[in-house]
This record gives C-alpha cells, structure tokens and sequence, in this order.
C-alpha cells in the first residue's frame, strides 16, 4: 500500500505542491532574514551617530573637556557590546577602545575583546586633532537571525510534515475508490454482471466517473441481454421453418412421382428456404440498425415528402386490399436521420395495418411537427391488440395470436423501434379509439440529434 | 457477352458461371482482387460481376481503382446480406448495379442485362418508343397506338422503366428499387398493384398484354 501510494499520481501532485510549497517558505524566510539584518544594522549606525554628534556638540560648545566628560557618561551607560572611544593626536581621552587608526564614516573594526568578532560603527572627527568612534558588536544581530533562522527551520519542518501528510491521505482515499473501481471491473470480467461502482453521492469527479462507467455497464448489460434473447429465438424460431423444409424434402421424397411433383416439392422447399434468409435478412438488418452505424450517414429528411411517397406507394396497395389509406398533407417538417430507414419505418406500421386489419379498415397516417420534436401517428380503426400484449409488440419473434395464421416473422415492429432509437426517438402504441378499438402507433422524434 | 467474374468463393463461382454459359455468354473467372484486377484492366469484358469480399484487394477497392483509372466497363456489384452500407459504399465506389448474396439467376441475368445496356444508350432521349406506346418524358405524356392514356406519377416511372428495359427481364426487386427506391422486402403486393393498374390504364380499349408476367421472375415489355 505504501508503496503504491508513492506511485499514484495523486501523491506525485502532493509531492509537487509540497515542494513549491517548500520553496515559498525559504524564499519569505530569506527576505525575512535579510529585512531584519538591514534593520538592525541601521539602528546601530543611527545609535552610533547619536553618540558621535554629541560629542561633538560638546566638544563645540565647551571644548575638549566637555566631550571628554560627554563620552564618559556615554561610557557608563553602554551594555558589554556596546564601545566608544574619543581620542586626541593618537592618545586616548576616554573610552573602552585602545587608541587606532582615524577612519571616518560607517565603518566596521574587529572586536578588541572577543576574538573573530565585528563592531559596527561610527568614526568622526568633533575638533581639530580629535577623533570618535561609537559602534556594537555585530554579535547582537547574529544572534537575532539565529533566533529567527531557528523559528523558521521549525516552520519548514512542520509545514513540509503537514504538506506531505495530506497528500498521502488525499491520495489514500483517491486510490481507494480507485480501488473500488477496479474491483467492480474484475469483479465484471469475472463474470458478476450486475455488479456496480458504488457512489458516494458527493457530486465529485470521481463520482461522475462511476457513473459514467455504470452507466456503460447498464448499456453493455442490456445488449448482452438482448443478445443472448436474440440468439435464443433464432434458435427457436428457425426450428419452425426448417421443420417445414425438412418435412416437404420427406414428402418430396416418398410421395413424388412425375417430374412436375418434383418440381413443385423443390419450388415448395426453396420458398420456405427463402423464407429463412429472409429472416436473417431482416434481423441482421435491426441488429445492424441498433449498432449505430448508420447515425453516421444523418442528413436533414422532410417527414411530409415521406408522407407523400408513403400515399403514393401505399395508397393503391391499401384499395387493393380493401382499406382505406388515408394521408393528411404537411408542410415541409426537417428532422435528422436517414430517409431509407424512416420510409421503411413507416411502411412496415402501414403494411402491419393492411395485413392484420380486416377489409373496410380505415388507415390514418398523420404528422404533427412541434418545436422541439415531431409527432407521426400511424393509427387505423381495427380490432387493436390486447393490453398485455402492448409492451411486447417491440420484441423481435414477438407476434400476437391471433396474427399466427398470416406470414411474417414478427421483426417488423422490431426494425420500427431500432429505427425509432436509432434516431433518437421514441414509439409506442396504444388504442385508437376511445372504445379500446383500433390501433395507434405514436413515434416520437427529436428535430435536433 | 463476355463476362469477367472476380469471386473467391468456388461454389458460388462454379454455380454462376453455369447460369451464365447457359444463356450463351462467355466467362471468364478470376478467385482473388488483385488478378481479377489485372484482367480487368484490359477493359476486353462487357461486364464485371465483383464480390465485395475478395483476398488480396477487396471489391470495393478494386472497383475505386478500375473507374479512377477511366476502365468504364458496367460492373455489378455482389454483396452479403449483412451489410446494408454495402449497397451505398459499391454504388457510391463507381459499381452500376449491386445484387445481394443469395440471388435467384433470373435476378442476376436481368440485372446484367439492365447495365449493360445502360451502358450503350449513353443519348438521354426525350421521346420513348417500343411496341405500340409513345412516351414523352418532356411533356410527360404516353400514348398507345395513339390513343392517350393518363397515368400517374408512380404508373409514369414504372413504365418509363419498363420501356428503357424493353426485351429484358426486369425482376421485382428491380422495380422496387428503381422505380420506388424501396430497398427491402416488403410485405405487400407493392410491384403487383401498380403494374395492375398500369396495365389497365395502358389496354385503351385494344386488349392484348403490353407488358407479360414471366412466372417467378418478373416483367418484360416487348418492343416489337
């Protein structure tokens, strides 16, 4: 654990704030230290001026005798590091300093008392002849930075303590959810599907990061359970066709004499063979629709010229049949999505009316554009379906009852709702009528994708 | 006609190869993309029949590269039924025509004989003419014998398709996706219905059949 943390990049974060952090410090420390010395200084050399120009004053006033006198008190009242000295022709006068070299200004002058040490002070001269010099051992101020230096290595210390240990507990519980991430994905992949990330719920990155992820799961989850219910009824619905294929190949066989017999047994065998490519044609065409792929073709497809085909193909067909196709015109209605699909989309919802109404049908096809989506409604005045059976219409293989008799594979309302999610939208159905009679399919698309 | 066939898969080959020799026309057959490519250069075929999926170039590559070198040979594009965007791509990649895999032979023989003869009647007429019908396609008008009939517009363009495929087979799903751009199967008697009512617009009172019912495979209109 400990040395994982130090290779996540949450502590290597911490690692870098720390540092600059660090830095920050020793940089206010230096200045810090540099401020007070200059401080420090100054009021020495301003003391030290304070002591020299009153010995001059003195020594103006009432000569020598005076400043001798002026020193003298000085003296007395100076701590151990503190020195003067007022000195005549090179003799001195008064002072705790042996008599030296006449240097005026700010000057600094090894300590005659301690070894190694530097006063700092001032030389000048009040009168013919006369020279002095006040000044402090420098040790006082060394000994302040020291004191300050020392505070601030504490405060480094501590600071860098502290920096250091957030980091390693931020990135503790960066790495345990981290960890609780992983664990759900080899939990996953071990096979425990329904497995989640838990969220904690405080709205942080992390927390839309599992989210994210379960939600990927619930969407991987509800395609593997479409897969594998798919996989189940082609098994189980190819039996059925190829029950009757093997059946007429039998008969064809033991009841065929003449060639025509044949010939009609072999034409009776590739029908029902069409009829099962005709069926993976048409489930290999939603499984490609739910893939998605075709999003990538989108162009701008006005529902009402659809409306208007749909009449001119339909319509006849509809008469034909005994119906009665009714298509109310639109105005031009723009929504994103693939024209071939759409049209088909409508077609398999009008020919399901024309196929499982009974003659004298009325089939309304209506298109009420909004602002934000559009509406098509399919509907016809036939026996409807059944209430228990309305939210499996959508299933593929799933037919009603009482549509076993009439062909068909039960993918047609299967390819109208991968058309309808494919773009975005929505489709269901309920009654058409009041009385629970008739049937009306609503699609629901958006007009922006 | 002789007929380039670029298909990997042998059985598939063997069995259109006899379809084909069995109405007289010539074919020669090549298994991978690159070799069907190189014969295809010579541009000596008056059509191409090419599968989408090939070893060493695939179809549609191949079909690219044959029309951006200027080869203008008709090509008729094979495709599996898995792939709705094949139709798109093979079109959209310079093929005349696609047929998804598996196909009736009288299927693959109208749709060869559609493009190739596409490919001779280059001139865009105005005026249609075969048996007794007259066609205007300016002043959308036909006539048979001279005497007019009123067509809608649906009627219009399955005859107009008829009458550019005179003295060929043309097939249901021919019709439904030239005429109605319909690209599946549909439940209902789309071709029937229409082609009733075309026909019955089209007896003007002088009976006799204009366009016949070939059982099991389509439409023909005669032009004489």
């Amino acid at each position: 654990m400990r040395i994982r943390i130090l290779h996540t990049e949450s502590f290597r974060l911490a690692a870098i704030y720390t540092a600059v952090f660090a830095l920050c410090i020793g940089v206010i420390g230096a200045s810090v230290l540099a401020v007070t010395e200059k401080a420090l200084r100054d009021q020495i050399v301003q003391y030290s001026s304070a002591d020299t120009t009153a010995i001059r004053d003195s020594y103006a006033k009432q000569g020598v005798h005076e400043a001798v006198e002026v020193t003298q008190q000085r003296l007395a009242a100076v701590r151990h590091t503190d020195f003067l000295l007022l000195q005549q022709n090179g003799r001195v006068l008064a002072g705790n300093l042996d008599a030296r070299d006449e240097r005026v200004g700010v000057i600094e002058i090894p300590s005659p008392v301690r070894h190694g040490h530097v006063i700092l002070g001032v030389g000048s001269r009040p009168g013919p002849g006369l020279y002095a010099f006040s000044g402090t051992d420098l040790a006082f101020v060394a000994a302040v930075r020291a004191r300050i230096l020392g505070r601030l290595i504490w405060l480094f210390a501590g600071a860098l303590l502290l920096a250091a240990l957030s980091g390693l507990l931020v990135s503790r519980s960066f790495v345990a959810r981290m960890d609780a991430i992983a664990r759900t994905c080899r939990a996953i992949m071990a096979g425990n599907l329904r497995d989640r990330i838990p969220a904690r719920g405080d709205q942080n990155e992390l927390d839309r990061l599992a989210a994210t992820i379960n939600a990927m799961l619930d969407r991987i989850a509800a395609l593997m359970e479409n897969l594998r219910q798919v996989s189940s009824d082609v098994a189980h619905d190819l039996r059925t066709p190829l029950t009757h294929l093997r059946q007429r190949l039998e008969r064809a066989r033991s009841e065929s004499h003449s060639p025509e017999e044949y010939a009609a047994a072999l034409d009776g065998a590739i029908g029902a063979a069409d009829e099962m490519l005709s069926l993976f044609s048409a489930l290999l065409r939603i499984a490609q629709i739910e893939g998605g792929a075709r999003r990538g073709g989108f162009a701008p497809v006005d529902l009402a010229a659809l409306l208007k085909k749909l009449r001119e193909v339909y319509g006849a067909v509809a008469e034909d049949a005994g119906h009665r196709l009714v298509v109310t015109d639109a105005p031009p209605c723009l929504v994103p999505g693939d024209a071939e699909l759409l049209f088909q989309l409508l077609a398999n919802l009008v020919e399901n009316a024309i196929v499982h109404t009974p003659a004298g049908t009325r089939i309304a096809v209506t298109l009420r554009p909004g602002t934000d989506q559009t509406v098509l409604v399919v509907q016809d005045d036939g026996p409807g379906i059944p209430a228990a059976a309305r939210d499996k219409v959508f299933r593929r293989f799933y037919r009603l009852d009482a549509s076993r008799s009439t062909p068909g594979h039960g993918l047609g309302l299967a390819l109208v709702a991968a058309v309808a999610e494919l773009h975005g939208g929505a489709v269901a159905v309920a009654p058409a009528l009041p009385s629970g009679q008739g049937l009306a399919v609503t699609l629901v698309l958006p007009l922006s994708p | 006609m002789k007929i380039l066939l670029i298909e990997d898969d042998r059985e598939m080959a063997a069995d259109i190869v006899l379809t084909l020799r069995a109405n007289g026309h010539e074919v020669e057959t090549s298994g991978d993309g690159c070799d069907g490519m190189a014969r295809a250069r010579t541009g000596a075929h008056a059509a191409l029949i090419v599968d989408r999926m090939l070893p060493e170039l695939d179809g549609l590559s191949l079909v690219r590269e044959l029309r951006a070198d200027g080869i203008r040979t008709p090509i008729l594009f094979l495709t599996t039924m898995s792939g709705i965007d094949d139709r798109v791509e093979g079109l959209e990649s310079g093929a005349d025509d696609y047929l998804t895999k598996p196909f009736a032979a009288p299927e693959l023989l109208a749709r060869l004989g559609a493009i190739t003869r596409r490919a001779d009647a280059h001139a865009e007429a105005t005026l249609l003419k075969a048996a007794e019908l007259e066609m205007d396609l300016i002043r959308r008008t036909v006539s048979r014998q001279g005497r007019p009939a009123t067509l809608q517009a649906q009627e219009f363009r399955l005859l107009e398709y008829m009458m550019r495929n005179a003295d060929r087979p043309v097939t249901r799903a021919m019709l439904l996706e030239h005429v109605w751009d319909l690209h599946f199967d549909p439940r209902t008697n789309i071709v029937e219905t229409h082609m009733s009512r075309l026909r019955a617009k089209l007896d003007c009172g002088l009976g006799g059949e204009v366009i016949r019912t070939i059982r099991g495979s389509g439409y023909i209109l005669r032009a004489h």
